[in-house]
């Protein structure tokens, strides 16, 4: 077997497990832990026994990336409220820095969100042991900031909490070049692969429902307006996933803060597309809050928002091509083949 | 549940050492004066140029030697035809012989006709045209009414196409005809039939376009002999073979790039130092068009193992050609017009009103928006 259809296996299994795990511990997870601190602690240590919480680490060539990607990718899909994405990016963050990791989960604070000795929009800070920051634009640091996170959320009711930087604990530092921006352009890649997974379950629940719901005593499916809206729900699906996983691919190879930035504008955009679409689709149902829709779309409305919107990104590849000059661009979009 | 997972291909080496002798072949072409970039190289027919292409194998890559091939990988086609159309080349002239006619020659053309046709077209020679629209049938493609009746040794074709891009620059055209039943019959008894057009019988007559220019045709058929050998795949067997022949054509680059050339000028336009709103509007299109190109050359890497992505093929174009559309709705926002004077022989200013008047095309030719949506609401079990 080759190395590439052995790690292929190997991520099939993981991914399986997870469903498993998801099934025994979590169908209702998403709705239990929302708007509330802290995370599912049973959850975690489940993920954690099946060592899905320490991935991805490597620094060259690493087909951990991919592997703990897609991890990452799956939990979005079941919307699991726990810090895995955050964990796993925070170790991979300590590894560049040469920092010790410690055990249990992690989180870190979007470097553009820390000002006036305050870092907000914290995922999970009061209940992670450590959260990964930036003292210095080229300083990596891990902070304990379980007694001086206050809380928050983001839209889709998940942690975001502000840390007074003052009052944390700061465990470990270390110089590390463009510190910031690679937490951010790391972040950012982090979300676009959890958004990739998010719209992949708002697709499939979108085709069942379609399939499901009578009205005017056929499925709404058989509507060609229906059918044209899905269609398009699919192709901004099908982008968004595209871009992410190129630009995991490409990050795993080489340091590619390009491929990053086109993966995090391309799922943004998507995201607000499947979003509007999937709501019209599912009418008033999919307005409640009982309907579950609602955990996928709230945070796909959340993540692109984080670590940059989209327009952030799309100015930052806007400015890197046209400072190259106008015939930089097809000599950068074929730069890697 | 459908999912669509766009996994990446490995440009093989020769790919890369390809694409750098292409752009050398272009930049010469370009220095001698042979072509200015135009939108959509869908515009500019030039058979001189089509037939130095061919003659640095640029034509027939993928097929066997024998034909006349190069026998090449997919994947290095498609860096030719990438670099071809972001260049801004005049390729329209041979693009249907090559992209579709050949390949579909190659498939279920007679021993004969493969003989004598594809060398031709490899050789950048010959041209090709597809019929399958009338006035009557766009969209319902079934539904043609143009006859070809059995005779001795081959059939006699009468009736009328429409929006034949290139009749006039063509060799020949592939005619979707009905050799038996009835329309109401639909997919039943429809056969392609390849048809010389220096047959007696066939006349061709222009149909000027939005933007003036000459590149679709009327052509009209007067109980036009065809010899028996002359189908793609037997007879009675069209319906498979314009469905199976689209498929093809819907993911290549020409589905997203026919604008690309603006794109380019409009950077050139605006500079090394943008204004967030043009950094961000311009951003959002190379990200666009990076994730495009990823889909496509995916999809090129399908094909090349015989896979049959349908659904992503038609995911492609229908994103492709929104995107393409997009371009001069965007860039018109970022640098107007009017107070540049307008067609004041700039580069953009030209690119930037052709494309404007081109664009509505993109989104009906080779199948409709509408159409691809029903297609891909189908591989997404909704009908
Ligand atoms: C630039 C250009 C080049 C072309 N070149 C060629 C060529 O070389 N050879 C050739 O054979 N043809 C060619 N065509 C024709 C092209 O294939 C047809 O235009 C196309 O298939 C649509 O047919 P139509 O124009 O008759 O539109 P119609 O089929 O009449 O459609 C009109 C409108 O109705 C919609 N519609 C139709 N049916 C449905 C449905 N079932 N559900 C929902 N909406 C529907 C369409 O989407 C469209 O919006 C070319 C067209 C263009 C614009």
């Amino acid at each position: 077997m080759s190395n590439e259809t052995e790690d292929a296996g190997v991520r099939h299994l993981m991914l399986r497990s997870l469903d498993r795990i998801v099934e025994e511990k979590a169908e209702n997870a998403a709705q239990a832990a929302d708007g509330k601190p802290g995370f599912p602690v049973d959850l975690w240590s489940a993920l954690e026994e099946a060592g899905m919480t320490a991935l991805g680490e490597e620094n060259e060539g690493d087909l951990g990336l991919g592997n703990a990607m897609a991890l990452v990718e799956r939990a979005a899909y079941h919307t699991l409220p726990v810090p895995l994405a955050e964990t796993i990016l925070a170790r991979r963050l300590l590894a560049k820095a040469g920092i010790e990791i410690p055990d249990g989960a992690l989180s870190m604070a979007p470097p553009s969100a820390i000002r006036d000795g305050k870092a907000t929009g914290v995922p999970w800070a009061s209940s992670v042991t450590s959260v990964v920051t930036t003292t210095a634009p080229d300083t990596l640091a891990l902070i304990d900031a379980r007694e001086a996170a206050s809380s928050g959320f983001n839209m889709a009711g998940e942690p975001r909490e502000t840390i007074d930087l003052g009052r944390a604990r700061i465990v470990a530092s270390a110089k590390l070049a463009d510190a910031a921006k690679i937490v951010e352009a790391e972040g950012a890649l982090v979300r676009a692969v959890q958004m990739s997974g998010a719209m992949s379950r708002v697709l499939e629940h979108g085709l069942t429902w379609a399939n499901d719901r009578i009205q005017f005593g056929r499925p709404i499916a058989r509507f060609q307006a229906i059918q044209h809206l899905m269609a398009e729900l699919a192709a901004e699906a099908a982008a968004g996933s595209a871009a992410a996983l190129m630009a995991v691919e490409a990050v795993a190879e080489r340091s590619d803060r390009l491929a990053i930035a086109i993966a995090k504008a391309r799922t943004g955009e998507a995201a607000g597309r499947v979003c509007a679409i999937a709501h019209e689709v599912f009418g008033a149902m999919g307005f409640t809050q009982e309907h579950t829709l609602h955990y996928a779309t709230r945070r796909l409305w959340s993540w692109r928002n984080e670590f940059g919107s989209e327009v952030q990104w799309q100015a930052e590849i806007g400015r890197a091509i046209a400072a190259g000059g106008a015939d930089s661009l097809w000599a950068t979009l074929t730069a890697h083949g | 549940m459908p999912e669509f997972r766009f996994e990446p291909v490995q440009m093989p080496p020769a790919a890369t050492r390809l694409r750098a002798e292409v752009r050398g072949f272009l930049d010469e072409e370009k220095a001698k004066g042979t072509f200015a970039p135009t939108v959509g190289a869908m515009v500019a027919a030039d058979p001189s140029f089509s037939a130095r292409l061919g003659a640095r194998g640029y034509l027939g890559m993928t097929w066997p030697k024998q034909y006349g091939g190069h026998e090449r990988s997919a994947l290095e086609r498609y860096v030719v035809v990438e670099e071809l159309l972001a260049a801004g080349a005049p390729v329209m002239a041979h693009w249907i012989a090559d992209r579709q006619s050949g390949p579909q020659i190659l498939k279920h053309g007679a021993e004969r006709v493969k003989k004598m046709i594809l060398p031709e077209i490899a050789s950048g020679r010959c041209f090709f045209a597809i019929g399958m629209s009338e006035p009557d049938t766009g969209s319902d493609l079934a539904s043609v009414k143009t006859r070809a009746v059995p005779v001795e040794g081959g059939f006699r074709v009468t009736g009328r196409k429409v929006w034949t891009s290139y009749a006039h620059m063509a060799h020949y055209v592939i005619a979707l005809v009905r050799t038996g039943g009835r329309p109401e019959d639909r997919h039943v008894g429809l056969t392609q039939l390849i048809v010389d057009m220096k047959s007696p019988g066939i006349e061709v007559r222009p149909i000027i376009n939005v933007y003036g220019a000459h590149e679709f045709n009327e052509v009209a058929f007067d109980d036009v002999f065809v010899p028996e050998d002359m189908s793609v795949g037997g007879i009675g067997n069209g319906w498979a073979m314009v469905t199976s022949e689209l498929a093809f054509e819907r993911s290549g680059p020409d589905r997203f790039m026919s604008t690309y050339p603006l794109l380019v000028e409009a950077f050139r336009e605006i500079g090394e130092s943008p204004n967030a709103s043009e950094a961000a509007e311009l951003g959002r299109l190379v990200a666009h068009l990076a994730t495009l190109r990823r889909m496509s050359t995916s999809i090129a890497g399908m094909l090349n193992e015989g896979k049959s992505p349908v659904t992503e093929a038609a995911l492609v174009k229908d994103l492709g050609t929104t995107f393409e559309q997009s371009i001069p709705e965007i860039t018109r926002r970022l640098l107007p017009l009017e107070p540049r004077g307008g067609g004041n022989g700039q580069a953009y200013d030209g690119l930037q009103q052709l494309a404007q008047m081109q664009a509505p095309c993109y989104s009906i030719r080779g199948g409709t928006r509408e159409i691809l949506r029903g297609m891909i609401a189908r591989g997404l079990g909704l009908r």
